[in-house]
């Protein structure tokens, strides 16, 4: 086989190789920063610090991104959103993340509660949840690991007894995020006694935080106020309307959450903008250039590897292991781009708030950054998909 | 935003993948070390035979993907043939880039006249004024004398050079990582197959996304060379900095999960191990590559979400 110019020229639509987002991308890029610029104060560092006025400016923000038509900008249009792109979506998630997610706790919400209630919802559940979520008045929790059920999350145990024509639920729930805040859980459930098949009889319940018998206690942490949580379900009554996905069938539900968490949170964007924004501020230390370049490069492999997981989505044939190959580059870029900027600020890492460097976001992207590799499912997790996916049918 | 082959490129590849394997794979490699007059006859003639003298990189981003994609199959078996520099030929001498003192190139006798030139684009022409060193670690290397300098600039020419050897090394640690899976799939010790120890299930994972991060920048590169050409000098840098740590880590992991065994000519993964490291090591290592594209990212940026180096690179 001979390479041969002229009959590759014939090539016609859509070009390949071709990184550029396009126009349309570009714009909303371009909108999403003059709002963030607008709406957001300088030194924002997301919703859940120790100032209660840091979480009204993400819920009015979100209002705000509600208005223009932009907090659903990946939604299908049937259910209120604006039908674009991935790509689109994709620059949401990377403008909101590199500004410290001024959305808030309502990220979940609308990057995989709303989906998922799309996909497995009956249509009284899509009519009643999803234009609060699409309205930006609703924030969502996901009471799924359990003291005794991490990343072995199928031998949960919190459990569902039939009681009338609807459930009542007890158990533990932990590491919840934003749960004190939250008004609904999508709460993961066992039906039945377990089996040998631990993946059957979880069920998934959608119920409201301020039902009888819930009880919410914050954990201290490295990371911000109201971030971590244990929740407690005393006989907590659900209706047979709050099963979502049909009796048994949680564990497809988990399964396409845990995809658009890994696909969903692009933290190479906040390392890209944090060694932007540091450079700017204070210079690249000049012991340090060196390593700095690498994670520029790091950055953007991963940030490469990630639209190439966006782009089997797109395709329709998203795989396992491509999400589970960008989110272990992902994580550990986060983790390398947070000490590198640790080491250039020296004995200033300590600092934290608006007097520390780059207004303390260096600090607390640190801070949340060691939780990136154990956050929805930890990277050893990953690693295993990764090695079954190589090993195929050889082990 | 589209980052797949066109797939002409992929196919043309493929049929380059196919021609190296009938010239025995990894056996042309160690043929060439016994005979190295090899390279000459049966390597070149497949060269010719798959036009890779017809195909330039520069000419068009589809023609580049197919040189891209030529030389990831040659990285696979590590082709004994200066397949990058053959692509990059200026009045029929190919090019090699070179450091600031000695003229050193693999595979250097194998043409009468070079055009070499350093990372910042300086050219001239050279030709061979040594003997093989025929070393282990370099058996095709040898020492060009200057022929004079060359006014025209090879900036283009260079990033394209140091993007197309990290698609050549990307062929050499794929095909690394397919090697391992293979041997600790079949070795058993401890009464299981070494690919049941969790231990070397992670090792293998971590190759793997070392692989297809450098994958998915040898791809993103080559659109850059073509989308900002004027600005395209630390891309290369940095996808060539991406393929001197990824090999660095993917080739010790992949050596180290064969035993003993991976450092024995009989295996492939040792010729593939020692062949690669003029290909690494020329001209020069990922320390100094580094300190070259901080340099270039303070002269001219670098392209992301966020602005990087030179203000005028902001967008
Ligand atoms: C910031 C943050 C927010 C979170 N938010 C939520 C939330 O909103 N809702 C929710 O339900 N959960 C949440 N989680 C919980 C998260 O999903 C779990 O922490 C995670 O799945 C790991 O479980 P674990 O912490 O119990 O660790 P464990 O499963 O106990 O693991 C401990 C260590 O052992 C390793 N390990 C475990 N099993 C294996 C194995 N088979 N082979 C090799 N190594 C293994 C792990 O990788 C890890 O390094 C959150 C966690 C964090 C850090």
């Amino acid at each position: 086989m001979i390479w041969a110019p002229s009959s590759a020229q014939t090539t016609s639509g859509e070009s390949d190789l071709d990184y550029d987002f396009g126009d349309r991308a570009a714009e909303l890029r371009g909108r999403l920063r003059q709002l963030i610029a607008d709406e957001i104060p300088p030194g924002y560092l997301g919703a859940f610090t120790d100032d209660p006025a840091d979480l009204e400016v993400a819920q009015r923000f979100c209002h705000r991104l509600a208005d223009e038509g932009l907090l659903t900008v990946a939604w299908p249009k049937e259910y209120g959103g604006a039908g674009g792109s991935v790509w689109e979506q994709t620059v949401v998630r990377e403008e909101m993340w590199a500004h410290h997610e001024p959305r808030g706790a309502q990220y979940m919400g609308l990057n995989w509660v709303g989906p998922a209630i799309m996909a497995f919802g009956t249509d009284e559940q899509k009519q009643r949840f999803l234009p609060p979520i699409a309205a930006g008045d609703v924030i969502w929790c996901q009471g799924f690991s359990e003291p005794d059920a991490g990343s072995d999350l199928a031998s949960l145990t919190t459990r569902a007894e039939p009681d009338g024509d609807g459930w009542r639920i007890t158990g533990q729930k932990i590491w919840t995020s934003y749960a004190e805040m939250a008004q609904w859980c999508v709460l993961a459930a066992r039906v039945g006694t377990a089996t040998a098949k631990k993946h059957e009889g979880i069920t998934m319940f959608l119920v409201p935080m301020d039902r009888e018998g819930i009880s919410v206690r914050p954990i201290r942490s490295m990371l911000g106020r109201h971030h971590l949580n244990e929740c407690f379900f005393d006989d907590v009554w659900a209706g047979p309307d709050e099963v979502l996905g049909g009796v048994g069938n949680g564990w497809s539900v988990i399964r396409r959450a845990l995809a658009h968490e890994r696909v969903g949170i692009v933290r190479y964007a906040r390392c890209d903008r944090l060694l932007s924004a540091f450079a700017e501020e204070e210079g690249v230390p000049e012991l340090l250039r060196a390593r700095w370049a690498r994670a520029l490069v790091d950055v953007r492999v991963a940030r490469l590897l990630a639209y190439r997981a966006v782009r089997e989505q797109e395709a329709g044939e998203p795989r396992d292991a491509t999400a589970s190959i960008a989110r272990l580059a992902v994580t550990q870029c986060d983790q390398q781009v947070a000490e590198v900027l640790f080491q250039a600020q020296e004995d200033r890492s300590l600092e934290a708030g608006a007097d520390a460097p780059v207004a303390g976001a260096v600090e607390d992207h640190w801070r949340y950054a060691q939780a990136a590799t154990v956050a929805s499912g930890t990277i050893e997790i990953q690693r295993m998909i990764v090695s079954r996916h190589l090993l195929g049918g050889r082990k | 935003m589209n980052p797949d082959l066109p797939s002409e490129a992929a196919e043309y590849g493929a049929g380059a993948a196919r021609a190296f394997a009938s010239l025995g794979g990894l056996d042309a490699a160690r043929r060439a070390e016994v005979d190295p007059a090899e390279r000459g006859r049966s390597v070149a003639r497949a060269l010719e035979a798959l036009g890779a003298d017809q195909l330039d990189p520069r000419a068009d981003p589809d023609a580049a993907a197919a040189a891209g994609e030529l030389c990831r199959a040659a990285g696979r078996v590590m082709l004994p043939y200066p397949v990058v520099p053959l692509l990059l030929r200026t009045g029929g001498a190919p090019l090699a880039v070179v450091g600031e003192g000695r003229l050193r190139v693999d595979h250097g006798d194998l043409f009468d006249e070079w055009r070499v030139a350093t990372v910042d684009g300086r050219a001239q022409a050279a030709k061979p004024a040594s003997s093989r060193l025929a070393t282990k670690l370099g058996p095709f290397v040898v020492d060009l004398s200057p022929g004079g300098p060359q006014a025209e600039p090879a900036h283009r020419d260079v990033a394209f050079h140091l993007t197309l050897s990290a698609w050549l090394v990307l062929g050499v640690i794929e095909r690394a990582v397919e090697l391992a899976v293979e041997h600790v799939s079949g070795r058993v010790q401890f009464g299981q197959a070494l690919s049941s120890f969790q231990a070397v299930q992670f090792q293998l994972a971590d190759a793997a996304v070392g692989v297809e991060g450098l994958r998915e920048l040898c791809r993103f590169t080559l659109w850059r060379l073509f989308a900002d050409p004027e600005r395209c000098q630390p891309d290369a840098l940095a996808v060539r900095l991406h393929a001197l740590e990824t090999a660095r880590t993917v080739l010790r992991t992949t050596q180290q999960l064969h035993g003993a065994a991976g450092l024995c000519d009989e295996y492939d993964i040792s010729i593939l191990c020692r062949h690669v490291q003029p290909c690494l090591r020329l001209p020069f290592g990922s320390e100094r590559t580094a300190l070259e594209l901080a340099g270039a990212v303070e002269r001219m940026g670098f392209d992301s979400l966020f602005p990087h180096g030179a203000r005028s690179a902001v967008g």
